[in-house]
C-alpha cells in the first residue's frame, strides 16, 4: 500500500502487511530495523561504545517529542532542553529529599514534565511564532539562574550528584551494564515512538495537524485550539522529561544545570538545538525522521569524526548546521522522509487503483 | 425571534471606518445575500459576526443570545459556521481528515452520537459534495473547485443552524458555479439558514430572497433582488453616477 | 542613588534600544522575525576589534582618533553585507514559512558563532574586549561616569536620529515606510520588495554591529561568540516593552529595560550574578502578563 505518511490515519484501513517487494509499510520496516538494533551489541562492538547509542536513543526520544510539537502541531520550541532538565532535576530532587527508588521518581518526573508544560504553556502558547520561539529559548536560560539562586536545594553549578543508576554494578558487571543500558533505552525509545505514533495518527493528531496548517480554519471548525496546543505541549513535555530523567539515571549520574545550558559545550543551548538538527536531518513531521536523524548525527559526530576521521568539532558543527539550513531552505522533507517517499514512488501504477478501491471499501466498513 | 440579529455593528481600523452602524436580521430558514463593491466592508462584517474581529460597538445575537466578541470556535460550536473567501484547507491532511477535524469539535462530537463513526459521517459529507474519490488524497492536491466544495462539506459537517458563505463562487467556472448554486439550494431546502456574500450577482440573485447592499461600511439598501436592481442608489454605487 | 539609576539607566537603555532597532526595523518592514540579528550584534564587535588593530598599523599615531571611526564604519558596512547576503541566500527563499524562518535564522546564529570560533580562535571566542572609545571620567549629576560610556550612549542616540531622518527624507527610506504600511500597495507602485528587503536587512545588521561595538566597549567581560542569545534576548525584551515595528518604541523599550535593569541591580546586589539573565527573565514576565507586549495591538486576524 502506498505510504503517504500524513495520510495514514486510519488504523482500520491498514490491516495487512505488504505484498509488493517495495511496498514496506513503516511498521514492517521499523520492525526490521528494531531487530537489527537488537543484534547490535553482539556484533563485535566494544561495550563501552554502546553508550553512544544509548545516548542517541535517549536524545531520539527528546527529538520525537520535539517533532510532535513543532512538526505536527506547528508550535515552535527553541528550548526543549527545558524538559530534559526538568525530568532530570525532578527525579533527582525526589531522590535527594525522599530517597524514593527510581521506579517511583522517574514516573513522577514525567508528571513534573507535564506540569511544567501546562504551567508554561498556558500563558505562552497564545503568542505568535517569534515570541514563542524566544520565550522557549529563554526559559532554560532563566531556569539556570533560578537553580543558582536556590543553590541549597538544587546544588548550584554542581547540581545533584550521585544519583542511583538503573543498573547497579553489583549485580551487573561494567560491560553488562553498557549492554543493559542500551537495551533499556532501545525499548523505551520504541515504546515512546509507538505511543507518539498512535497519538499522531489518532483523531487528536489530526487536530494537531489542522493547527499546524491553519489555526484560524481550525477554530472555524469549532476546535478549541488552546486546549489542543496544551495537549501537544504536555505530551511533548512528558516524553522530554522521560529522556532527561533516564539520562540522569543511566548515563549522567547527576542532574546539573548543564542539561539546560552548558557553558562548556559548543553551543550553550546544545540540548535545545540538537533535537532541531536531528529532526530536520531526518525529516520533520514524521516519527521515524527524528530517530534516523539522531542516529546519523550521533554516529557521524561521536563515532566517525572522533575516531575515524579527525575533524575539528567546530567545523563539524558548522557543517551540520549548514546542512540543516540547506535542508530547511531547499529540501524541507529531510533525508529519511525523502527516501521513504521514493520508496512509494516505486509503486506500479495499476496497483494503486486496486489499493485505493480496497481502502475505500475498508473505510466504509469501518 | 430572528435567528441572527446584528445591531449597530461598528469597526474602525485607525482612521478608517470599515463597518459603520450596520443593522440587519436573518430569520430562520431565510437565504439572504450581502453585496457591495470592493472594500464595502462585507468580509469585515463576516469577521465581526463570527468572532475573528472584535467590534468597537454593537451587538451580535444568535437566537437572542449575545455572542458579540466570543472566540470563533465558541461561535462555531453554537451553530454559526462560516466559510472563507480564500480557501484554506488543511493542506497536509487527506480530504476526509479535513472533515474529521470539524467532527472533533465539541459540536461535532455531540451531534454524531447517533451515527456509527465520525469516518462514516465524514464520508457522507464528501458524498454530498461529490468528493468521494478524492477521499484519501492530501488536500493540497485538490483543484480550486474541489477545495470550495470541501470547504462546504467541512462547514456542513458541524450541522450548523446558520451558515455564512464568503464568496462561495469565487474562482469557479460556469459549470462549477452551477453545481455550487444547486448545492446551496439543496442546503436551503434541507432547512439551513444561509447568508452569502458574493460578487457574482447573476449567481447570487437567483438564489436569494433578500439582498442587503453595503457601501463604504454602511448598509445602503435592503430588499428583494428585483427591488435592489431597480434601486438608483445601488446602481450609482456600482456604476458611478447615474447618467 | 536616584541619579545613578537615571544616568546609568539612560546609558544602558540607549544601547539596548540600538541593539533592538535593527530587529524591529526588519520585522516592521518585512514582517519577518530574523533571529540571525542576534549574531550580527556579536560579529560587529569582533570585526571592530580586527579592523582596529589592522588600522592602528596603517594610520600614524597622531591620527589615532580616526581609528575607531573607520573601524566602526568598516564593521557597519561589512556586517551589513554579510547580513544581507545571508538573508538573500537563505531566508528570502522561504519567506512564507514562519517556522522555517525561525529555525533557519537560529541556525544562522550558530553558523556565525562557529565561524567566529574558527577564525578568531578559542581565547577570543570566549572573551573579546574592546576598549572604551574614549578614556577618562566625567561627572554628571554628581555621579562619576566613564566618558567612553557616555559617548557610546550619544552615538546610539545619534544613530536613532540619523535613521529617522533617513526614513522620512530619502526616497529609499520612504519606500521602506511604505512597505511597512501596506505591502500590496507598495508592490503595485513598483517598489521592489526583494531589493528593499535586502537593503533593510543590511541596515539592520549594520545597526546591530554598531550596537555590538558600543555594548562591548562598555562591559568589562568582553563579548563571546555565543552572546547572540543575549543579543536576541535584549532585542526581544525591548521590542516587547516598546512595541514591534516602531523606532520610537525601540527607544522607549530600551530605556525601560535600562532603568529597570539598573535599578534591579542596585537594589538587589546579589542579583548581579543574574545580570545577563535579566532580559530573559523580563521577557518571560512581560509576555506572561501581556502576551502581545505592552504596546502591541491585539492582532485579531492574520
Amino acid at each position: 500500500m502506498p505510504i503517504n505518511t500524513f495520510a495514514k490515519y486510519f488504523r482500520k484501513v491498514y490491516t495487512n502487511f505488504a505484498t509488493h517487494i517495495y511496498d514496506v509499510p513503516p511498521r514492517m520496516l521499523a520492525f526490521l530495523i528494531l531487530i537489527i538494533f537488537t543484534i547490535v551489541p553482539y556484533a563485535g562492538i566494544e561495550p563501552r561504545r554502546l553508550d553512544i547509542l544509548t545516548s542517541a536513543n535517549l536524545m531520539a526520544i527528546l527529538a520525537v517529542s520535539w517533532d510532535l510539537l513543532v512538526g505536527r502541531t506547528g508550535l515552535i520550541s527553541l528550548g526543549h532542553a527545558l524538559f530534559y532538565g526538568v525530568g532530570a532535576y525532578s527525579s533527582a530532587i525526589l531522590f535527594k529529599y525522599f530517597q524514593w527508588p527510581i521506579w517511583v521518581t522517574i514516573p513522577l518526573s514525567l508528571i513534573a514534565g507535564v506540569g511544567m508544560a501546562l504551567i508554561i504553556g498556558t500563558p505562552c502558547l497564545r503568542m505568535k511564532g517569534p515570541y514563542l520561539a524566544l520565550v522557549t529559548m529563554a526559559f532554560p536560560i532563566a531556569i539556570v539562574g533560578f537553580l543558582y539562586y536556590f543553590r541549597d536545594i538544587f546544588g548550584g553549578e554542581v547540581g545533584i550528584q550521585r544519583l542511583p543508576r538503573v543498573f547497579t554494578i553489583p549485580p551487573f558487571s561494567l560491560n553488562e551494564r553498557y549492554v543493559a543500558n542500551y537495551y533499556l533505552s532501545l525499548v523505551l525509545l520504541a515504546l515512546s515512538s509507538i505511543i507518539i505514533y498512535k497519538i499522531a495518527t489518532s483523531k487528536t493528531g489530526i487536530v494537531f495537524v489542522s493547527i499546524l496548517d491553519d489555526e484560524l480554519g481550525s477554530k472555524a471548525c469549532g476546535i478549541n485550539v488552546t486546549k489542543y496546543k496544551l495537549m501537544s505541549f504536555a505530551i511533548s513535555g512528558l516524553f522530554g522529561s522521560l529522556a532527561g530523567s533516564l539520562y540522569a539515571h543511566m548515563l549522567g549520574g547527576s542532574a546539573t544545570p548543564r542539561y539546560f545550558y552548558d557553558n562548556t559545550a559548543l553551543i550553550p543551548i546544545e540540548n535545545s538545538i540538537v533535537p532541531i538538527i536531528v529532526t530536520i536531518l531526518g525529516g520533520i513531521g514524521t516519527i521515524y525522521g527524528p530517530i534516523i536523524g539522531t542516529y546519523i548525527y550521533f554516529l557521524l559526530n561521536r563515532y566517525v569524526f572522533e575516531n575515524l576521521i579527525q575533524i575539528d568539532p567546530h567545523i563539524q558543527l558548522l557543517v551540520f548546521i549548514s546542512i540543516v539550513v540547506l535542508l530547511v531552505v531547499k529540501w524541507p522533507r529531510g533525508i529519511a522522509r525523502t527516501i521513504v517517499e521514493k520508496l512509494e514512488d516505486l509503486e506500479e501504477p495499476r496497483e494503486i487503483e486496486e489499493i485505493e478501491k480496497e481502502k475505500t471499501k475498508k473505510v466504509e466498513k469501518g | 425571534m430572528p435567528l441572527l440579529e446584528v445591531e449597530n455593528l461598528t469597526k474602525r481600523f485607525g482612521g478608517l471606518i470599515a463597518v459603520s452602524n450596520v443593522c440587519f436580521h436573518v430569520n430562520e430558514g431565510e437565504i439572504i445575500g450581502i453585496i457591495g463593491p470592493n472594500g464595502a466592508g462585507k468580509t469585515t462584517l463576516f469577521n465581526l459576526i463570527t468572532g475573528y474581529l472584535k467590534p468597537d460597538s454593537g451587538k451580535v445575537k444568535l437566537r437572542g443570545e449575545d455572542i458579540t466578541g466570543l472566540p470563533p470556535n465558541k461561535i462555531a460550536n453554537k451553530g454559526l459556521v462560516r466559510t472563507f473567501q480564500i480557501v484554506r484547507p488543511f493542506r497536509h491532511l487527506p480530504t476526509i481528515a479535513n472533515i474529521l477535524v470539524a467532527l472533533q469539535s465539541y459540536r461535532g462530537k455531540k451531534r454524531i452520537e447517533w451515527i456509527k463513526t465520525p469516518e462514516r459521517k465524514a464520508m457522507e459529507m464528501l458524498e454530498d459534495v461529490g468528493l468521494t474519490e478524492m477521499m484519501l488524497e492530501p488536500a493540497e492536491n485538490l483543484s480550486h473547485g474541489d477545495l470550495k466544495r470541501l470547504e462546504m462539506a467541512r462547514a456542513m459537517a458541524l450541522e450548523p443552524d446558520l451558515i455564512l458563505l464568503d464568496e462561495p463562487f469565487g474562482g469557479l467556472s460556469l459549470v462549477e458555479t452551477d453545481y455550487m448554486v444547486k448545492s446551496i439550494q439543496r442546503m436551503h431546502l434541507d432547512g439551513h439558514t444561509i447568508v452569502i456574500v458574493e460578487h457574482k450577482l447573476y449567481a447570487l440573485m437567483r438564489l436569494v430572497k433578500k439582498v442587503i447592499v453595503m457601501h463604504m461600511g454602511e448598509k445602503i439598501a435592503e430588499g428583494t433582488p428585483e427591488e435592489i436592481a431597480r434601486n438608483d442608489k445601488v446602481v450609482e454605487v456600482y456604476l458611478g453616477k447615474a447618467i | 542613588m536616584l541619579e545613578y539609576i537615571i544616568i546609568f539607566g539612560t546609558i544602558s537603555g540607549l544601547i539596548y534600544a540600538l541593539i533592538a532597532l535593527g530587529f524591529t526595523l526588519v520585522y516592521g518592514i518585512s514582517g519577518m522575525a530574523n533571529l540571525t540579528h542576534g549574531v550580527f550584534f556579536v560579529i560587529g564587535a569582533y570585526l571592530y576589534g580586527v579592523f582596529s588593530s589592522y588600522l592602528s598599523q596603517l594610520i600614524s599615531p597622531t591620527f589615532f582618533y580616526l581609528i575607531p571611526v573607520f573601524a566602526m564604519i568598516s564593521s557597519f558596512v561589512l556586517t551589513g553585507i554579510i547580513g544581507s547576503v545571508f538573508y538573500r541566500v537563505t531566508l528570502h527563499q522561504i519567506l512564507g514559512d514562519e517556522v522555517g524562518i525561525l529555525i533557519a535564522s537560529i541556525c544562522g546564529c550558530i553558523i556565525f558563532q562557529q565561524l567566529i570560533y574558527i577564525i578568531m580562535g578559542t581565547t577570543a571566542a570566549f572573551s573579546f574586549r574592546i576598549e572604551l572609545l574614549v578614556p577618562g571620567k566625567i561627572t554628571l549629576m554628581n555621579t562619576d561616569v566613564l566618558a567612553g560610556q557616555s559617548l557610546a550612549a550619544l552615538i546610539s542616540l545619534l544613530a536613532f536620529i540619523v535613521l529617522s531622518v533617513f526614513i522620512s527624507k530619502t526616497k529609499t527610506g520612504r519606500a521602506m515606510k511604505a512597505l511597512s504600511q501596506d505591502l500590496e500597495a507598495a508592490m503595485l507602485v513598483g517598489i521592489s520588495t526583494e531589493k528593499l528587503y535586502m537593503f533593510t536587512t543590511a541596515i539592520s545588521a549594520g545597526l546591530a554591529s554598531l550596537a555590538g561595538i558600543l555594548y562591548t566597549s562598555t562591559i568589562t567581560e568582553g563579548v563571546t561568540s555565543y552572546m547572540w542569545m543575549l543579543g536576541l534576548a535584549i532585542s526581544f525584551t525591548v521590542v516587547i516593552l516598546g512595541g514591534l515595528g516602531s523606532i520610537k518604541g525601540s527607544l522607549v523599550g530600551g530605556l525601560i529595560l535600562g532603568f529597570t535593569g539598573t535599578a534591579a541591580i542596585k537594589i538587589l546586589p546579589e542579583a548581579g550574578v543574574l545580570q545577563q539573565s535579566i532580559p530573559f527573565i523580563v521577557i518571560i514576565l512581560v509576555l506572561i502578563i501581556r502576551p502581545k507586549g505592552l504596546f502591541g495591538k491585539r492582532v485579531e486576524m492574520e
